[in-house]
């Protein structure tokens, strides 16, 4: 019996840890809240990332690479699962604004439901941006995710 | 006891990669033109690369949310029709016309005007299912949402999410080539609508907008470059594109450096970018543009 079992049971694992990888980011009905809850703004696309505390300290995390265009208007939400609102952050930046040390801005948790962790961008040079969605130094855990979202204000008139 | 072990982890592997790359389409794909896996000879050209440029352009809502806030009246005269595009018969069109069309309903969304958007929906979900990635396409919710006419946010983020998410399974599936040909009829149709504008109303913003778009022409023209020897509308493609870098040339964009400043409005953080790119184009040029898109992105969308 063991013969059988066993082997399916290993099967069972490497099945459920493929699935469990691919639904790591956040579910579809967090990135349909975040994505409505950005007031008057159309949104544009998404950034959904999982979140784990990597080895030696350094943090998880997803970087993209996004158009901007001179003109316009943009805000920046970031929405995470319940409890990590004060633990992840998102970042704004590009080759002149480094990650590390002058981004253009980092999301900041207020507790203020309208302007906690979102941002606007009024954006003057057309080009290409990077974001990036990690967690706050020294606030890493074990797993998690969070989604970012990039709406259309308008034109900056 | 091995050969069973074998035999079963044999299994396994077959059901984990039917679980992974399975799309849940069950019609048989369509491979006529284009090859649907990338050689490996293309596949070490940088793909990463290629991604992350590809992920990087705007959605296919912008250029639609920039011309309804500069205040232009909707016109239906702009689009393409989506009967056309329902007989599209290789891969090659099919992803553009998935791109023209999905710029299309971004258009019609940011205008609210539903009645138009089912059959745009249709001809789309036709599209993306016979390029195998219909999964993403949520037909039924998206038509009701159409019809009811109540919640536009929710259509807006369903359509524009289901795109991403389709153009993210070409890209994760090792079909960038694809991928690339739904980014270019994205961003054409945008541009098109865009220039037709201009032709009624050159604004300013809009003038600067057409002529940055020299620099997405660069990095799309290197992109389909990449994938020119597959196919043969490939390197038409590519000629056209040609055609297009050699009338975008006398297009001056600089850069002047600036100040970044933050104030806080209504509660909000706002960063006001002070670096900024200017566009230099003559009347000329902006009209010579006008034609070359506007007779491309007309070659592409014709059966």
């Amino acid at each position: 019996m063991n013969r059988i079992i066993l082997p399916l049971l290993f099967l069972a694992f490497i099945v459920g840890g493929v699935s469990e990888k691919s639904h790591a980011q956040c579910k579809q009905q967090v990135v349909y809240q975040c994505a409505t809850n950005i007031d008057k703004a159309i949104y544009l696309r998404d950034f959904n990332t999982k979140l784990r505390k990597g080895k030696r300290g350094h943090s998880s995390g997803t970087k993209w690479a996004v158009v901007l265009n001179k003109g316009t208007h943009y805000r920046f939400t970031l929405c995470t699962q319940g409890g990590f609102e004060n633990n992840v952050i998102l970042t704004l930046f590009d080759a002149k604004h480094p990650e590390a040390t002058r981004p253009y801005q980092v999301t900041k948790y207020t507790g203020n439901r309208k302007s906690s962790n979102r941002f606007d961008f009024i954006c003057n040079k057309s080009g290409t941006y990077y974001l990036s969605i990690r967690f706050k130094k020294g606030k890493e855990s074990k797993k998690s995710c969070a989604v970012g979202i990039l709406s259309f204000v308008g034109k900056n008139k | 006891m091995i050969k069973n072990i074998f035999l079963i982890l044999l299994t396994g592997l077959f059901i984990i990669s039917y679980v992974s790359c399975g799309d849940g389409n069950t019609d048989e794909p369509n491979f006529d033109d284009i090859p649907e896996d990338i050689p490996e000879a293309v596949q070490q050209i940088d793909e990463n690369a290629i991604n992350e440029i590809l992920e990087s352009f705007s959605s296919p809502v912008e250029m639609a949310a920039l011309i309804e806030d500069l205040g232009a009246p909707f016109s239906k005269r702009y689009l393409a029709s989506p009967d056309v595009a329902s007989d599209y018969d290789t891969n090659f069109k099919k992803a553009i016309g998935l791109g023209v069309l999905s710029a299309d309903l971004g258009y019609l969304n940011v205008y609210a005007k539903t009645g138009e958007i089912v059959n745009y929906l249709s001809v789309i979900k036709r599209l993306a299912d016979e390029l195998n990635i219909g999964q993403f396409f949520d037909f039924q919710t998206l038509k009701r949402l159409a019809t009811n006419n109540d919640n536009m946010d929710s259509l807006m983020f369903l359509s524009t999410n289901s795109f991403r998410q389709m153009d993210e399974h070409l890209r994760k599936n090792n079909r960038s080539n694809l991928s690339a040909l739904v980014v270019t009829g994205v961003w054409m149709e945008g541009l098109y609508l865009a220039t037709q504008i201009a032709i009624d109303d050159p604004s300013k913003a809009l003038r600067d907008r057409i002529g940055e778009q020299k620099m997405i022409l660069t990095d799309l023209f290197k992109i389909l470059e990449v994938y020119q020897g597959q196919d043969k509308n490939f390197e038409k493609l590519v000629q056209d594109f040609k055609e297009m870098n050699k009338v975008y040339e006398p297009v001056l964009i600089t850069f002047v450096e600036g100040e970044t400043i933050t104030k806080e409005i209504d509660g909000i953080t706002v960063v006001m970018q002070q670096d900024e790119s200017l566009v230099e184009m003559s009347d000329e040029q902006l009209s010579e543009i006008i034609l070359i898109i506007e007779k491309i992105r007309n070659k592409l969308i014709s059966l």
